[in-house]
This record gives structure tokens, C-alpha cells and sequence, in this order.
């Protein structure tokens, strides 16, 4: 009967009374939006200029993607994020079959299957296996009154995470792996881990850790991890990267080098340059003054999804929030700090800014669920 | 109240989160400030001048050598110019001081300039080529004025005896797309690869692997320190067959014609020197900018390009004899002793074929018929053969087939029959044909290599070898699988051409030396019965053979010439070959070292 003391226990919650419908949209996160879309013009404009030399047409490319997203967040704001979790189990298994199709049927490049290739568009699969993971982690953590969750829980809640987590690993993607571990870390950290069990996690990690470096690692990827260590190693590989990318960053002192005219950029010395060094791009060409804009707009979005989260109605909109924003905080916090060589260089794109569809899409429909949280908060429907 | 309360804990703890994250964000933004703000000016200098290039290291590519290990081919330094117009202050005037260094029109680079303006504004263009040393001086010394400029210092491939075996070398071109695309591992945009010849039949083998080296360099364009390398492979040297002294005298003599000659070693098939002309120079295509002399070669009515040893097919004309000699003898068809009288002409099929001596022959044996090139004789043998029994000894000499030569592009030939006449003419084999085919007239069609090989077989007593320039990429001799001194009689016949009293190649004969051939003529337009051509336009005249080898009791060199329009094989193509034996068995001479 535990499941269903959350439902009973509802109506005496101290809850705001339910406004009329557009005073409702009215008190909605506009800031939120606003942040996301000033993220999304800002990649817009960068992505135009780091593509500019390459042709592929990725510009007009990513514009649709935009176009596609925002089609997406709408249709993610409307459906009752309550129906969403009650989903969750038929949405996840539909992931899992997409990670397991993708294997045999996915296009290869670059020694990994992780698309579906639908004409010259391209679908991860990983993408939205992730959003949704995070919907039923949301809800099978909901149903837990109990300020710290039962062993049993976080079992399960991890082995949730593990299935998609293994399949996207096989592909080999394992920076889309590795996407999963913020986004179950950060809902069982809100839903509440004893300290001795964390110290324990930081062990089966660094276990784990071991583990994939000398079973799970392609040479390439062990050759950057040392790369990271120890620059002077490899100086025509990934050292050649990271340096460039450095000093793309740092050549754009405060106000950039103007648009359209960094020599890193666009002299090729930059490699994936519309995608994970699209922070480069805007660093060189708009300066310190560009990156700031951005952090600060990133760190609007994350105060306005912690708003979202503190004002939500129930346990589950909240986990929900937190393991969304989870996965675009790692994003963001990894990419930024990869660009200016702090962390070894892992195929992390950025969140609104990085040209790629599937990714594209996914973040707007994680807005679009964020929102669906925030608008439904006063109403018990 | 319970449930209340934990929703406060959760939200203490997302908000928590939260502040965890934007705290790391302004972290972050610290780092960026650091590097962009405090240290920004070091990084801008990085950027603007102390720029990283990757440079190639031009893995060298395999020098070939002739069998004597003469150097054929080589490799040079070549100096290029490249203008880098992002660092040019004023295009007009880096072209005004390009040109009036270079000595040419300005039109020619500004033409340059303006095709490559697609690539974008950033990289280098290719302005000019094979700079000689004091023009490099010269953009060297006006670095500070004009820092726009860069010299590359590349490996151009130099073929010492310049048209001399041009045929066999080949050359280099730039990688093509297609190639690009079909090797992508082994092959890099702006890559040199073999386009014909040794060149491209070897090019895995003469191309090494290429280095790299990451400098950087100043705002001259000069190096200033190395980042890191990583060296190459350098390609492997090739040691041909080819004997470059007697290829050259080989081309000497055919100078002026429009022809081939090909000399082999009938033990192994190996090549001592094969010769097409007019040739070309090889050197003209290592350059990138060579449009205008590509242009004039392939717009040579003569072909020059075309290997004319292996990649064109002719009537083999009584050079042919010699297998019909060999099916005649196999097939029981001739005994050593059967006669036939040649009154000068003969009737087959209702039709009066000549002989090409209009008095005759008289009474000739096989032999005497080969020595004196008895058309009449043949015109018998052929006919009783039949066309299919023909086509299958042609067959077994590799007529209609590729020998395998390792030159590449070679062509098959035409061995004709009935099958074949109703496939590609849509009608039977008329049997008067099979009279002109058993004098090397017809439909037959043979390369001046597959003629060698068929000698050589000859030669050595019925073995077929593939022809090669590299001695460690042949198969074996292949036994023809005649009978044990079959051959003998035909053997005997070809000494007499060149030694009897009656032979056709009298104008072959060494002293010291015994020397064994047949000559042929082939009629290039159906004239009335072997008229003289001497007089008639060039490209009416008939064409001449001469395939012989020596020494005649133990061969060690075949060598077949064929003049393209060139007239009587035994007044034109015959003293060719002869010179080439002087040559190499003349009396200051050793004999060619026995095959390996």
C-alpha cells in the first residue's frame, strides 16, 4: 500500500491553489527557454563560421535540426509528464530495442555503429535511450518516502542505467557511455545516498575504472588518457589537438579576433571544429567576452531547471528535472573544460552550441519535459 | 507532513547540485579567464606567428637501376613557390616581384592566382615550379619584404636517359580521386603515383611511406623549433633487366621510325631492352603544372605515349611461317622431306594467290621454303591445316593472349576463326582467308612482345617464357609440350634465312656470329601482288619485321624489330637487329652473362 500513499497523501500537500489556464503559462520558467534559445542562436552563428571552409552544407543543416527541436520540445511540453512516467517502462524497452537494432543494422563510420541512417539524416539511438533512462529512473525512484534510498533501490535504480549504458559501450561509444554515470549519480544523490555507500561507489569506480582501461579501451582512447597525462607523449596526435585547441582559446584574449576571422579555425588547425571544439570556435573569434556570455547563460539555465525542480509538484518531477539537467551539466562542465585541455579530449559535444541532430533534438525535448514539470506543478490531473 | 518533508530534503538537495554545478561553471570561466585574459597576448602570438605546420617528410621513392646497376632513375631536389596570400600585403605587388624574378608573363600567374581561388583564402597556392637555385635566392633574400612567399623544397623524379626507355619506365602523375578513394590507407591528397610503365607496375614497392614533421614556425614561414616527427619508410630500389647501353643503341637506331624492337633473353624471359617510337620524356610529367605538354602528347597523331612493343597489335606477315612451320611439322601435315614446287603463284579456292618472288621458288622443301619465305609453300601447308588446327598453334605460342609482361596495359591480339568470325562479323570463316592468315596476312594480329616470346620458344627448344623487366616477379618457362626435336627443321630453316645462299635476311649476318631469323612484310593496303612501296606515301608503305635470335647453337638474345610503314623487313628491319648483335657480340665484345 506504500505505492499508493503518495497519491492518497497529495491532496492534503499545502499545494497553491490551480491559477486560470494562461496566468498558468504565464508563471511558467520563461527564463529557462530564453536561456536555451539565446545557447541555440549563439551555436547557430559559431557553427556558420567553423563550417564555413568545410562545405557539407551544416549551417542549413543544423537550422533544421533547430526547427525539428523546437517541434520536439513542443510536443514534449504537452504530453502530462505524469502519463510520461507512467510510460516509462514501455518507453525504455523501446530504447533498449533501438540499442540492440543499431548494432547489426546501424551505418558504420569510423569503426562504430552508432546511427540509423534514414536518407542522408542520421539517428543516435543512445540519444534517445538516455531521455528514456531518465524517465524511469524518475519513476521508480518516486515511490520512495524514506530519506535515504534502500541498498535494493540503488541496485536496481543502477542496473537501470547499466543495460542502455552496456549496449551504447558496444558500439564502441563510450563517451555516450559514460553519459549515463552523471545522470544516475545525480538522481540517486538527490534521492538520497548514505556517505559510507558513496565512499564504496568511489571504489567499485576507480575497480571499474581499471577494468575498462585494460579490457574495454581501444588503443586510440588509451593513447589520449595518456596523451592527457603526459602531453609530450604523442605531439602529432592527440597532443596536436589539444594544443591547437589551447591556443585557439587563448588567441582570443578578451574580445576575440572577430567573427569569421580566427586563423585556428579556420586554417583547419582545429579538428571536429562544428562539433566538440565549437567552444574553440566562439573563444577564438568572440574572445573571453563570448565564453562568459555562454557560462553565464549556462549557468542561467541550470539555476532556472534547480527553480523548476524546487517548485515541482511531486517527487517524480523533480527527479526528472535533476536527471535531465545532470546529463547537460556534465556536458557542459566536460566539453568546456576539455576545449582549454583541463580533461583528456572524449568525443562530448555542448550542449545547444555543437552542430549534431540527434543531440540537437534531445536537448530540446529535455526543455520541453522540464517545462511539462514547471506547468504542471499546481494541477493533480 | 512526512511525504512534505522529503520533497524539502530532495529539493535541498537538487538545489545543493545545483549550486555544486554553476560553482564548477565559474571555475571553469576562471580557467578560460586565465588563459584568454591574463595569458591571452602569448597564446595571440602562438597563433599569429609561431604557428604549428605539419610538413611531410617526403618518403624518398626507389631509385631504378639497369641490370649493370646503371642509375635510370633518380630522384632530385626541386624547389617550388607557394604565395600565402593571407600574408601578403599587397597581392599586385607580390605578383609584380614574382614575375620579375621568374622572368615570365605576368597573365601566367595571375592565371594561376585566379584558379585557385576556390580553395579559400587561407592555404598556400602553387604559383611555380622547378625554380633554379638563384631564383630561390632571390625570394630567400627578400624574406622580410615579401614574407608570402615560401619555397618548397620537394623530391622531383628525374629520369637520367630522359626519352631513352621512356616506354619502359613510365612516369609519375598526381593521385587521382578514384585512386584516392580505392587505396585510402596507403595514399594521401597530393601523393605522386606511377602512371605507366615500371613506375606504376612496381609503384607499392618504389613508393615508401611517408614521414611527418610538426615545426613551428615564425611569422616568415621559418622554421623556429621542431614539435615532433615521425619518420618514414623510404621506397625500395629496383634493379631492372633492362640493359640500358644496348637499349640505347636500340633507340638509336630506330630513331626517325615509327616502330619497336624488343630484346629478351629466351632462357628466362628476361628483358634486355624494349624500345617504342617516337617516345616521349618522362621528365615533362614531374611537374604539376605540365597541362600544356600533356595537351601536345596526347595530341600527337603519332602516339608517342603509346607503348607500341606491348600495347599495339599488327599483322605478323611471314614472321608467322615460323609457327606454321611448327603446327605443320606437330600435325604430320609436312615430313622434313615433302616438297612443293612454287611457280611464283597458286590456285586455292578459285583464286590465283602470289608467291612474293613472281619467278618462283621452284622445288622447295620445308627448310628451303622457310630460308627463301615460299609463300606458295605455306599457301599449301595453310590450307591443309584448316583455320581451327592454325588458330590452336597460334594459341599455343600465347598469340591472342597477354604474355604477363609486368609493363601493364598490354594488349591480347586477335587469333581468328570461325567462332570468332561468326560472334564479332556475323558469318562463317570463308576458307580463302585461311590462305592469307598461313602467310600472316588477315585477321591475325600479334604485339611485337608476343612475337619475342614465340621466338624465344623457338629459341630454346619449346619453352614458354614470360617476358619481365624484374627478374624476382616472372613464373617459370612453361614447356610447350612438343615432341623432342621437332623444332629442329624450323631451327635449321631460320639459320638459312639469315646464312643460306637464298635466305631473305642476308643483310643480318654477323661475323663470328650465327645468327637465325625470319623476316616479314606486311601489306598495309591490298596492292597488286608485293609491288615495291618504297616510292608510295609513308602511310601506305608496308610494314617490316625482322625476329631473330643468336647465337644460333645456344641463344642467348631474341630480338624482334618491327618498323611501322618502314618498307622490306629484310631491307629495314633486318640491319637493325643486326646492328644490335654487333653490338653486344661484336668482336671488343664478352658474350651477355649467362641467366641467373
Amino acid at each position: 500500500m506504500r505505492i499508493s500513499s503518495d497519491r492518497i497523501a497529495l491532496p492534503s500537500l499545502p499545494l497553491p491553489e490551480a491559477p486560470p489556464r494562461l496566468a498558468q503559462l504565464a508563471g511558467l520558467h520563461w527564463g529557462l527557454l530564453a536561456s536555451a534559445a539565446a545557447l541555440t542562436l549563439v551555436g547557430l552563428l559559431t557553427v556558420r563560421s567553423a563550417a564555413a571552409e568545410m562545405g557539407g552544407g551544416y549551417f542549413a543543416r543544423q537550422l533544421v535540426w533547430v526547427a525539428a527541436g523546437l517541434v520536439a520540445m513542443l510536443v514534449a511540453f504537452a504530453i502530462d509528464y505524469q502519463r510520461l512516467l507512467a510510460w516509462s517502462t514501455p518507453l525504455y524497452t523501446g530504447g533498449l530495442v533501438a540499442l540492440l537494432l543499431v548494432l547489426p543494422l546501424g551505418h558504420r563510420a569510423g569503426g562504430s555503429v552508432g546511427w540509423f541512417r534514414l536518407g542522408s539524416v542520421g539517428l543516435q539511438p543512445s540519444e534517445f535511450a538516455k531521455l528514456a533512462t531518465a524517465i524511469l529512473l524518475a519513476r521508480y525512484l518516486s515511490a520512495e518516502s524514506e530519506s535515504y534510498l534502500t541498498p535494493r533501490q540503488l541496485a536496481r535504480a543502477v542496473a537501470i542505467a547499466l543495460a542502455p549504458m552496456v549496449l551504447t559501450a558496444l558500439q564502441p561509444d563510450l563517451g555516450g557511455a559514460a553519459m549515463f554515470v552523471p545522470m544516475v549519480a545525480g538522481v540517486l544523490l538527490v534521492g538520497g545516498v548514505r556517505p559510507r555507500l558513496l565512499v564504496a561507489a568511489a571504489l567499485v569506480a576507480l575497480v571499474v575504472g581499471g577494468l575498462v582501461w585494460s579490457l574495454g579501451m581501444q588503443s586510440y582512447q588509451r593513447q589520449r588518457v595518456l596523451t592527457f597525462l603526459a602531453p609530450a607523449s604523442d605531439p602529432l596526435g592527440a597532443g596536436y589537438q589539444a594544443r591547437q585547441s589551447k591556443i585557439a582559446v587563448g588567441s582570443g584574449q578578451l574580445t576575440g579576433r572577430g567573427y569569421r576571422q580566427g586563423t585556428q579555425s579556420q586554417l583547419h588547425f582545429l579538428p571536429a571544429r562544428h562539433t566538440d571544439f565549437i567552444l574553440a570556435v566562439l573563444a577564438e573569434e568572440r574572445g573571453f567576452a563570448g565564453v562568459a556570455l555562454v557560462l553565464g547563460l549556462y549557468g542561467a539555465f541550470f539555476v532556472s531547471a534547480a527553480t523548476v525542480a524546487a517548485r515541482a509538484r511531486d517527487r517524480g518531477g523533480v527527479l526528472l528535472v535533476v536527471a535531465l539537467v545532470a546529463i547537460a551539466a556534465f556536458h557542459v562542465l566536460y566539453n568546456a573544460a576539455m576545449v582549454i585541455g583541463l580533461v583528456p579530449i572524449t568525443g562530448i559535444p555542448l550542449p545547444f552550441l555543437s552542430y549534431g541532430g540527434s543531440f540537437t533534438l534531445v536537448n530540446w525535448i529535455a526543455v520541453g519535459l522540464v517545462l511539462n514539470v514547471d506547468y504542471r506543478r499546481y494541477v493533480n490531473r | 507532513m512526512r511525504i512534505g518533508e522529503h520533497r524539502e530534503v530532495l529539493v535541498a538537495r537538487a538545489q545543493w547540485l545545483a549550486r555544486a554545478t554553476v560553482g564548477l561553471l565559474a571555475l571553469v570561466g576562471f580557467v578560460y579567464f586565465f588563459v584568454q585574459v591574463l595569458n591571452g597576448a602569448r597564446y595571440r602570438e602562438l597563433a599569429e606567428n609561431n604557428r604549428l605546420r605539419r610538413l611531410k617528410l617526403e618518403a624518398p621513392r626507389g631509385v631504378i637501376e639497369d641490370r649493370h646497376g646503371r642509375i635510370l632513375v633518380e630522384n632530385l631536389p626541386a624547389y617550388s613557390l607557394e604565395l600565402d596570400r593571407a600574408r601578403s600585403r599587397d597581392l599586385g605587388e607580390s605578383l609584380r616581384f614574382a614575375t620579375e624574378v621568374l622572368g615570365v608573363p605576368r597573365d601566367e600567374l595571375s592565371g594561376v592566382l585566379e584558379r585557385s581561388r576556390r580553395s579559400g583564402d587561407f592555404r598556400p597556392v602553387l604559383l611555380a615550379e622547378n625554380l633554379s637555385l638563384p631564383e630561390v635566392a632571390r625570394f630567400r633574400v627578400a624574406r622580410l619584404e615579401h614574407p608570402e612567399f615560401e619555397i618548397e623544397v620537394t623530391q622531383r623524379r628525374f629520369y637520367r636517359l630522359g626519352e631513352h626507355a621512356a616506354h619502359v619506365l613510365g612516369y609519375l602523375g598526381e593521385v587521382s580521386r578514384d585512386e584516392l578513394a580505392a587505396d585510402p590507407g596507403a595514399l594521401h591528397a597530393g601523393d605522386w603515383v606511377g602512371r605507366r610503365g615500371v613506375e606504376r607496375a612496381y609503384d607499392r614497392r618504389l613508393r615508401g611511406e611517408d614521414g611527418e614533421r610538426v615545426v613551428v614556425v615564425d611569422s616568415r614561414g621559418l622554421p623556429v623549433e621542431e614539435f615532433g616527427r615521425r619518420l618514414g619508410r623510404p621506397g625500395q630500389g629496383l634493379r631492372l633487366t633492362l640493359d640500358a647501353g644496348l637499349q640505347q643503341e636500340a633507340e638509336r637506331l630506330l630513331a626517325g621510325q615509327v616502330g619497336a624492337i624488343v630484346a629478351l633473353d629466351p632462357r628466362d624471359g628476361a628483358l634486355r631492352a624494349l624500345v617504342s617510337a617516337p617516345a616521349y620524356d618522362p621528365n615533362l610529367f614531374a611537374r604539376k603544372l605540365a597541362a600544356d605538354d600533356w595537351r601536345a602528347l596526347v595530341g600527337d597523331a603519332r602516339h608517342p605515349l603509346q607503348n607500341r612493343a606491348v600495347q599495339s597489335a599488327y599483322s605478323p606477315g611471314s614472321v608467322f611461317k615460323i609457327v606454321m612451320a611448327t603446327a605443320a611439322l606437330a600435325e604430320g601435315v609436312v615430313t622434313p622431306s615433302r616438297r612443293e614446287f612454287c611457280p611464283g603463284f597458286a590456285a586455292h579456292y578459285g583464286r590465283r594467290f602470289h608467291c612474293w618472288k613472281r619467278g618462283g621458288h621452284g622445288s622447295v622443301d620445308l627448310e628451303a621454303a622457310i630460308e627463301g619465305s615460299c609463300d606458295v609453300f605455306f599457301y599449301a601447308v595453310g590450307r591443309e591445316l584448316g583455320i581451327e588446327r592454325i588458330a590452336r598453334y597460334a594459341r599455343l605460342f600465347d598469340f591472342g593472349r597477354p604474355t604477363g609482361v609486368d609493363l601493364g596495359g598490354e594488349r591480347a591480339g586477335l587469333v581468328p576463326d570461325d567462332e570468332w568470325s561468326r560472334r564479332r562479323r556475323g558469318h562463317p570463316w570463308y576458307p580463302g582467308e585461311t590462305i592469307s592468315v598461313a602467310i600472316g596476312q588477315g585477321a591475325l594480329l600479334v604485339t611485337p612482345i608476343q612475337v619475342a616470346t614465340m621466338v624465344a620458344a623457338v629459341a630454346n627448344g619449346g619453352f614458354l617464357v614470360t617476358p619481365h623487366v624484374v627478374a624476382d616477379s616472372a613464373p617459370a618457362p612453361r614447356p610447350l609440350g612438343l615432341a623432342p626435336g621437332l623444332l629442329a627443321p624450323v631451327r635449321n630453316g631460320l639459320e638459312r634465312v639469315v646464312n643460306g645462299a637464298r635466305g631473305t635476311a642476308r643483310g643480318a649476318r654477323v661475323p663470328g656470329l650465327t645468327v637465325a631469323g625470319k623476316t616479314g612484310t606486311v601489306q598495309v593496303v591490298s596492292q597488286e601482288a608485293y609491288a615495291d612501296t618504297s616510292d608510295a606515301p609513308w602511310h601506305l608503305r608496308n610494314h617490316a619485321w625482322f625476329a631473330a635470335y643468336a647465337p644460333a647453337e645456344r641463344p642467348e638474345l631474341v630480338v624482334v624489330v618491327f618498323v611501322e610503314h618502314g618498307g622490306k623487313g629484310s631491307g629495314v628491319a633486318a640491319p637493325i637487329a643486326k646492328a644490335l648483335y654487333a653490338y653486344l657480340f661484336g668482336p671488343d665484345r664478352a658474350p651477355v652473362a649467362a641467366a641467373s
